[in-house]
């Protein structure tokens, strides 16, 4: 609300300037201070306020039970980490000033992130590479800038394989697709739009609420109704998801519709609720009750350091958690956390996941993928696509 | 006719008699009261909450209707006292109060039922063919109780003694208190009142939105709106402006898109407030 963004005064736009200039003009001094400091310090950048805070405590629980681990074994390069939380469900260019300080106060040897697209901008266009930069959640491929890495699911590795799947065992010819108005929804589905035609599909109808409005879906959902789809492919995020899949089963379109969606994880699921979740089916890296051997010891070291308070895991949360144990490898193989060196080190790089482990190509992760169906308020794995790649690999 | 059309059509009704009831609490508080309360959406989220509190308990659903009142009835008294009382006049100062009111409340949220959405499953589910059409009936049932409050408290407010005691403090409080009217109990009860509109707005959406503390932010929006285009202090006004800002919403997000529908909303809101600030019924 308008009222909210009230302390956005001429001082403060006259200090994030000034602490650019100083930025500027002072890039050597950032990495001596950082290496005399003896603690390895991340700045965590995870939304603590603003509706997507929902993911801000097992974003920082999975990243802390990763820092405890590594800590135990000498830390990194012989420094143990320490984790700085930082908002970033705070506008784009706050997040900015954040990493600023983060660099200049604080000495940060290295950045994670998990928030929205927007964000990551603004705070690559603000380090510029100085320090790594580990960009942590589901996205829509495609960051290459210098020093940067992206480990989430891109559309290669969400869309391409559930597309084919729903056309190959469901026959499903015609798409609708529906996302909220931001880079992640439209960049995805024009992928997803390649994919479909690369099955033989058509898409029905494609539109796009604001993000961020009140929105409501009674509209939208009757207008799908008349498009008869056979599926609907959902890029939605947070509330917009629960509102549009609670609306879309009131109307009774769950019996003949299926649903396709790339950010439903635990949480949403949730929200959607046991009745509204037939035929809807989510995509993902990660789901909590995958019963791998894995996931099983990762959830007991889990369940043992925060107990019965223990934040809902779900695929964005576990991501913080390999941010964190591929900043380790990252680090250690490259001696340092010089850019070039980092950067160099990145291209093969492995590292553990909560799913198994992992190997960077081209500063993006090639991982396994898992489709789900919904039972309940649960998610039933249906199919396992191995070794699935980013397809969306940097060229240097 | 046309299903499409058809179901299009019962959504404006739909889009229209929900924002009317949605936006009834805060047309009571800003209306009558000139207190600009901002928390209105959080009491919204509280009745919400409400629902899912008796709907995981096992009880029946309508249990909820006593506990929503008895919930927003109790914090409406103690905010009255506490917080509203000193600042009647003062609309900016309410402002601030209850936009201070709306995170203290959203957190208390937050602490007690966590950060994650909740669903309730729907009292009424599945859907029922009217008009060549299937529409949910749950749905339907809302676009009778809407209708059916709202109705009866502009009826109620017009006709009854205590709607005219509102009416005499409303014109003129000290007038009102020469004549033997306790203002002060009086603006207490129409405080409290609006409260627990709001929350009883919150038990009647509950099954069909997302319940998290953030929610009540969706509607307190809207609510604004219908007041700023439909103007304060009278029934026509918030009928006329739900039927506005919720029917131009519907009807543009129908034949065109969402995107356009919101766009819609907020250049009426802009034209409202600059050329016509005293909205359609303009209070005397």
């Amino acid at each position: 609300m308008a009222i909210e963004k009230q302390g956005f005064t001429r001082r403060t736009i006259l200090g994030t300037a000034a602490a650019g200039l100083a930025l500027g003009a002072a890039p050597r001094l950032i990495g001596p201070a950082a290496a005399a400091d003896k603690e390895f310090k991340i700045g965590l950048f995870i939304p603590l306020s603003g509706p997507a805070s929902l993911f801000g405590p097992s974003s920082q629980a999975c990243a802390e039970l990763a820092a405890d681990e590594i800590n135990k074994n000498g830390g990194i390069l012989g420094r143990p980490i320490k984790l700085i939380a930082t908002d970033a469900g705070v506008p784009p260019a706050e997040s900015a000033k954040s990493a600023v300080r983060l660099m200049l106060d604080d000495k940060a040897d290295l950045f994670i992130g998990m928030h929205d697209s927007a964000t990551r901008e603004a705070i690559v266009s603000t380090v510029k590479g100085k320090v790594p930069y580990i960009y942590t959640p589901v996205y829509e491929g495609g960051e290459c800038d210098f020093n940067v890495y992206s480990l989430g699911e891109t559309p290669n590795q969400q869309a391409r394989p559930s597309i084919g799947w729903l056309a190959s065992e469901h026959n499903a010819k015609t798409y609708y697709l529906i996302g909220d108005d931001y880079v992640w929804p439209r960049k995805t589905n024009a992928e997803a739009k390649k994919y479909i035609a690369e099955n033989g599909g058509s898409v029905a109808g494609e539109e796009y609420v604001p993000f961020g409005a009140p929105n409501k879906f009674e509209e939208v959902v009757t207008r799908i109704k008349s498009a008869k789809p056979d599926v609907v492919v959902i890029t939605l995020v947070g509330g917009d998801n629960v509102n549009f899949n609670r609306t879309f089963a009131g109307f009774g379109l769950d019996k003949d519709i299926a649903r396709l969606a790339f950010l439903l994880e635990e949480n949403t699921l949730m929200g959607v609720g046991a009745e509204s979740s037939g035929n809807l089916y989510s995509c993902m890296g990660y789901f909590a009750n995958d019963p791998s051997a894995v996931n099983t010891k990762f959830k007991a070291a889990y369940q043992a350091k925060f107990g019965d308070k223990a934040p809902q895991l779900n695929t964005l949360g576990i991501s913080c958690y390999t941010g964190v144990k591929s900043a380790h490898q990252l680090v250690t193989k490259a001696d340092g956390t010089d850019g070039k060196k980092c950067m160099a080190a990145s291209e093969g790089l492995t590292f553990e996941t909560a799913a198994g482990p992992a190997t960077m190509h081209g500063r993006q992760v090639d991982k396994a993928m898992f489709l789900a169906d919904c039972k309940g308020t649960q998610f039933n794995v249906i199919k396992t696509f191995a070794d699935v790649k980013s397809g969306s690999e940097c060229k240097a | 006719m046309d299903p499409l059309i058809v179901t299009q059509a019962i959504n404006v009704v739909y889009a229209v008699s929900t924002l009317a009831v949605l936006s009834l609490g805060l047309a009571v508080i800003f209306g009558l009261l000139g207190v600009l309360n901002i928390a209105h959406g959080e009491f919204i989220m509280i009745g919400a909450y409400c629902a899912y509190t008796v709907e995981s308990s096992g009880w029946p659903y309508l249990a909820a209707v006593p506990l929503t009142l008895a919930v927003c009835g109790i914090l409406g008294v103690v905010v009255e006292r506490v917080m509203i009382r000193p600042l009647y006049r003062r609309p900016f100062d309410t402002l601030v109060a209850t936009w201070g009111l709306s995170l203290l409340l959203r957190k208390v949220a937050e602490a007690i039922f966590g950060p994650g959405f909740r669903s309730l499953a729907i009292p009424l589910p599945g859907t029922v063919r009217l008009l060549g059409t299937e529409y949910p009936i749950y749905r339907l049932l809302l676009i009778a109780v809407s209708l059916t409050v709202v109705t009866g408290l502009v009826v109620w407010f017009g006709r009854s003694r205590t709607g005219a005691r509102i009416r005499a403090m409303v014109s003129n409080p000290e007038l009102a208190q020469a004549q033997g009217i306790s203002v002060r109990r009086l603006a207490a009860a129409t405080f409290i009142t609006g409260t627990c509109l709001g929350g009883l707005g919150g038990v009647m959406v509950a099954p069909l939105a997302p319940v998290q503390p953030f929610m009540g932010l969706d509607y307190v929006l809207r609510a604004f709106f219908v007041l700023i285009v439909g103007g304060l202090g009278s029934a026509t006004g918030l009928l006329s402006g739900a039927v506005v800002v919720g029917g131009f919403d519907s009807v543009i997000s129908a034949v065109s898109n969402t995107t356009n529908g919101y766009f819609a909303v907020l250049l009426l809101a802009i034209f409202f407030l600059w050329l016509r600030p005293r909205g359609i019924v303009a209070r005397s």
